[in-house]
């Protein structure tokens, strides 16, 4: 197809010009550019002159020729003094141009950024893609059988007030549904009063049970926070199944397991694909949540991480490394969707 | 609940449907209660009777409805910026040669693809370059470069289910191109520009992730809610929670309710 795109041919070419205008600005300034500044940016670093230590030795032994001179020149006859000045002119010179030299970094392209990642920051990373997967996996397992629960359930009342009451619990802020699950795992949280009350422990004698200094505390907390992220794209996809087909293969002597493999689960799938990533990307890239439910023993989340290097470390280089990191894990684990299921970017998003 | 499955298969899903609403609400129900709690630590135990003391706390705070007016502000000038950024792609992804179609939109969703920490961070690096530090701007930028995204996407619904023979009318007809939008996709974009305005607004002012990275020395009422949540807690977090919880179930349901009346499209 070639010619006038409908665009120009329906709304002329002043209107088609606007939206492209539009939308090459949106792309370019907010997208593109910083993404390319990011990128850039974790590419470089600001580094000592290699010659650092010997410039010092030069400079120091110029201060030593300096003083020398001036004390030469006080006791100099006056026909050579004006010669002496201008040695001693020439020598600070040198030593305030060695010194800029010395004390000013230069601009080093390179991978270290990356390179450099600390054994803990490199086990941070991973830990936190690992943890994200588990979260997606278990997401997966759980809602699967709530978004048929929901599609199937027969009656159009019982599904709207099954997907509205999710929906509360879906749409409220992040941080605040966070906070609600910090509510059962605090200190004198719901599981710790539950304990003292049954006796096991003494809540006024510190016996407290500290569920929020262990790495699973944040776990559960992504899979509490990011769960139902699952349950509307598998509904939305399920809705668009012709339940006449779910008959015919019961009819035709199919298991009910059989039915899921091949028929359900593969009308699912663009709903999987969007939920997994959906999942995957928010638990990954998720500050919220380690911010709220670790007390410090519990270790980072790498989003963590990248704050404290632009934040509180000011070393933007190496924050947006971990940052490009974290980018290109999520992309690789959207085209890994993708390849699996294969689904297109198109199918995911109707 | 179906009529396909055997009782006691029919029992086991109930059973863990049920399981599964209690999960979810309950933690939700423990922090509404912890909000007419009178003791100062957001717990139920010990229970030092009930009261209201923590709602007034709000109102008086200064920066959370400082932030309030902030997230306000900027949730209204995203949206500006989001719809018509959205309409204009949705408008090249639909009406564009074949080539042109895929590779605009394969760009324009790439954003919500990519997590939301990562798009404040580049935002942040670029404007700095270029002069401007963090602030209320680049968080603007950031949360613009994906909420634009999702307004694109429920403009493309909206016009993937329109008659193109209505245009084509319109033109046969004499009608100019401008009227042409204006008289004839306009109102039938109507109903999806005023969706994709509405979620763009509650994404701008929802939005954690991105803005904290994003906004500098700035604050939202969100982010200012993140920056109280790990130490110093009290119950005002709660009854705080407790609005939010509200004002979401009544959208909700009140959206239901709207979803039923109108005839399926």
């Amino acid at each position: 197809m070639s010619g006038p795109s409908d665009l120009v041919r329906i709304y002329g070419r002043a209107f088609a010009a606007a939206c492209w205008l539009l939308v090459f600005g949106w792309f370019t300034l907010l997208v593109l550019v910083p993404q390319v500044t990011m990128v850039d940016q974790s590419l470089w670093r600001m580094e000592q002159p290699k010659d650092a230590a010997q410039l010092t030795l030069d400079i120091d032994r110029l201060y030593n020729d300096l003083s020398v001179m001036k004390l030469d020149r006080a006791d100099a006859p006056a026909d050579k003094q004006a010669a002496l000045d201008a040695r001693i002119a020439e020598t600070q010179a040198a030593i305030r141009e060695m010194e800029t030299r010395e004390t000013q970094p230069r601009k080093v392209y390179g991978p270290e950024n990356y390179t450099r990642m600390s054994g803990l920051h490199a086990e941070i990373f991973l830990r936190t893609l690992a943890f994200a997967a588990l979260t997606t996996l278990i997401a997966l397992v759980v809602c699967y059988p709530i978004a048929c629960a929901a599609a199937f359930a027969g009656k159009a009342t019982t599904t709207a007030v099954i997907l509205t009451a999710l929906t509360i619990p879906y749409a409220i802020n992040e941080l605040l549904r966070t906070y609600a699950f910090l509510m059962v795992l605090d200190y004198r949280g719901v599981i710790n009063t539950a304990l003292s009350w049954i006796g096991i422990i003494d809540l006024d004698r510190d016996q407290a049970i500290p569920f929020l200094e262990s790495q699973a505390a944040v776990f559960a907390g992504l899979v509490y926070a990011y769960v139902l992220f699952m349950v509307f794209p598998i509904y939305n996809a399920l809705e668009s199944l012709d339940k006449s087909q779910i008959e015919a293969a019961r009819d035709l002597g199919a298991s009910s397991l059989r039915t899921h493999w091949r028929v359900i689960i593969p009308h699912a799938k663009p709903g999987l694909a969007v939920g997994s990533i959906m999942v995957f990307m928010l638990s990954a890239g998720s500050y919220a949540v380690p911010r709220i439910l670790s007390r410090g023993l519990g270790g980072d989340w790498f989003t963590q991480l990248i704050y404290r290097q632009f934040f509180d470390a000011h070393n933007w280089n190496i924050g947006s490394a971990y940052s490009v990191a974290l980018l290109i894990a999520c992309l690789v684990f959207v085209a890994l969707v993708m390849k699996i299921t294969r689904v297109g970017l198109k199918d995911m998003v109707r | 609940m179906s009529d396909r499955l055997s009782p006691a298969a029919d029992l086991i899903l109930k059973v863990y449907l049920a399981l599964f609403f209690v999960y979810m609400f309950l933690p939700l129900i423990v922090m509404v209660i912890a909000a007419f709690n009178a003791f100062q630590y957001p717990a139920l135990s010990p229970w030092k009777g009930f009261t209201l003391e923590w709602f007034p706390r709000l109102v008086e705070d200064e920066r959370l409805m400082g932030g309030l007016a902030t997230s306000i502000l900027l949730g209204i000038c995203v949206t500006a910026a989001s719809v018509p950024l959205g309409l204009a792609g949705a408008l090249i992804v639909a009406r564009g040669t074949r080539r042109t179609s895929g590779l605009f939109y394969a760009m324009l969703v790439s954003p919500i693809l990519m997590p939301g920490v990562v798009l404040g961070i580049s935002t942040l690096v670029f404007w700095r370059e270029v002069g401007i530090s963090g602030g209320l701007f680049t968080a603007g930028a950031a949360q613009t470069s994906f909420i634009a995204s999702y307004c694109m996407l429920m403009i493309l619904a909206r016009l993937a289910r329109q008659d193109p023979v209505l245009e084509e009318a319109a033109l046969d007809l004499g009608a100019s191109p401008w009227f042409v939008f204006r008289r004839v996709t306009l109102p039938f974009l109507a109903p999806a520009l005023g969706s994709a305005a509405v979620i763009a607004f509650l994404q701008s002012f929802e939005n954690y992730n991105t803005t904290v990275f994003a906004i500098g020395s700035g604050y939202t009422l969100v982010t200012e809610i993140g920056a109280r949540l790990r130490f110093g807690l009290t119950p005002a977090i709660n009854a705080l929670g407790v609005i939010f919880l509200l004002v979401t179930a009544v959208a909700a349901i009140g959206f239901a309710i709207a979803n039923r009346r109108k005839p399926a499209a």
